[in-house]
């Protein structure tokens, strides 16, 4: 007996001796440096939007700017996106610019800050729930564009896919000369409707159509009417930089211009493959709601203990 | 106090102050884990579920009072351990590692795999994978 109180001391000190050598979430990841000049491109970008009223304005003005752009380009003339990419920064913000654990880029309307404010403080009482927990539900653009995880990108005359691995998420960009489907027709999508054209080495994109949704956990959220404009280029053979436009008049005082940057993935071996997945694969991984708004793993299938738990929740 | 350092050493139950992560959690919040406190368990591997969107290695684990426990680590989905040089036969069952991780504020035995160590001292840290290159 008196073996067992001394054994089960020290499996308590030893617990209690962990406490305090975490770090937060967003420590793992370093911040992306900042090349020079960027910070003033970004202004000169963000001006851009500024100065036009729409997502469709500025992707016109775009057009002008590339002739008409080209549709159904030659494939010989498409650049080399081959490989497998991920994106650079931290999936936890946004904006790469945004500082690790710090706020994020946008200029919010009120509302919406109202919004954010709520989620930062019920995060500093530990109460989350990612609306992606409940398989199924993918993150939707344009949350797409920081979610991790490898990624494909595959230039075609016709259309580009855009693939996340993330429960083979997977946006196509139409480039045959094709509109958006009539405003009439029109219904809420996930990730959108897209269309683009190419300019040189750069695939101009459109999207509409899309859901409203979050950017990431502890990041804003954003109405159904947000549009995007996107420009992405290879700027090196492992660098793929996207400029981003995201117009949202709900949510944002004026529109949210990044730079969004994948890098290609060394694979010499071919070892890293695209594979198909599904989210609900694992029942460990199951999350379940708390009333009060919290996340929890339903019922892990090594232990016993929850198995009460999870009797409960039904 | 012979059994209490028979306890330590043997590492049953052992806690290491090492730099602590956390899984960057895909699909869920990482609230359900206590980032302030880890946990380090050396233990016999059960299985090694290499999964989507995470994978779970599962230990088992002798109690002070002489029961079995097992305990449950979730870290990234494949393709992220891969990337960290983890790949799915790294780690076999009937392996003993010892292993490091923030564990579950609810008092279940599961943990945020931080970083395991195997008997030929070989470090697999699943956070590697996430450094784009």
């Amino acid at each position: 007996m008196i073996r067992f109180k001394i054994a089960a001391c020290a499996w308590i000190v030893a617990l209690a001796l962990g406490a305090g050598t975490g770090l937060p979430a967003h420590a793992q990841f370093k911040q992306v440096p900042t090349d020079p000049g960027w910070m003033a491109k970004k202004a000169e970008m963000t001006k851009l939007g500024i100065d036009k009223k729409s997502a469709w304005d500025l992707y016109q003005y775009f057009k002008e700017q590339a002739k008409g752009g080209t549709i159904n380009p030659d494939p010989h003339n498409l650049p080399d996106w081959t490989g497998v990419w991920t994106r650079e920064a931290s999936p936890f913000e946004f904006d790469p610019d945004q500082k690790p654990g710090g706020l994020p880029t946008a200029k919010l309307t009120p509302k919406y800050q109202e919004q954010l404010d709520k989620i930062l403080a019920m995060r500093k009482k530990g109460i989350e729930y990612d609306p992606i927990s409940a398989c199924g539900v993918p993150p939707g653009m344009p949350r797409w564009l920081a979610e991790p995880f490898l990624r494909e990108f595959v230039d075609m005359p016709s259309e580009a896919l855009l693939i996340n691995e993330s429960g083979n998420d997977i946006r196509r960009v139409y480039t045959d000369g094709r509109g958006h489907p009539p405003k009439e027709d029109q219904y809420p999508l996930y990730n959108g409707d897209s269309i683009g054209f190419w300019d040189g080495n750069k695939l101009v994109i459109h999207t509409d159509e899309l859901m409203e949704g979050i950017y990431q956990r502890g990041q804003p959220t954003h109405s159904d009417q947000v549009e995007t404009v996107e420009i992405w280029q290879k700027t090196d053979p492992k660098t793929m930089d996207v400029f981003v436009w995201i117009y949202d008049p709900p949510s944002l005082e004026q529109p949210w211009f990044m730079r969004q940057r994948y890098k290609k993935l060394t694979n010499d071996d071919k070892s890293l493959r695209i594979r198909y997945w599904a989210c609900g694969e694992n029942p460990n991984n199951d999350i379940t709601k708390e009333k009060n708004g919290a996340s929890t793993f339903t019922d892990f299938t090594f232990t016993k203990e929850d198995d009460k738990k999870k009797g409960d929740k039904k | 106090m012979k059994y209490l350092l028979r306890s330590l050493a043997i590492g049953l139950f052992l806690i290491a102050s090492s730099w602590a992560a956390v899984s960057a959690s895909a699909h869920h919040s990482s609230f359900m884990y206590d980032m302030n406190k880890t946990v380090t368990i050396k233990g016999v591997v059960k299985e090694f579920q290499y999964t989507n969107p995470h994978s779970w290695l599962i230990l088992e684990t002798k109690k002070p009072d002489g029961t079995m426990l097992s305990w449950g680590f979730e870290a990234e989905g494949p393709s992220t351990l891969m990337r960290a040089g983890i790949r799915k036969s790294t780690i076999k069952p009937g392996m003993t590692l010892t292993i490091t991780g923030h564990p579950m504020k609810d008092g279940r035995p599961a943990a945020a795999w931080i970083s395991a160590t195997t008997q030929d001292g070989t470090v697999l840290n699943p956070r590697k994978g996430f450094v784009a290159k």
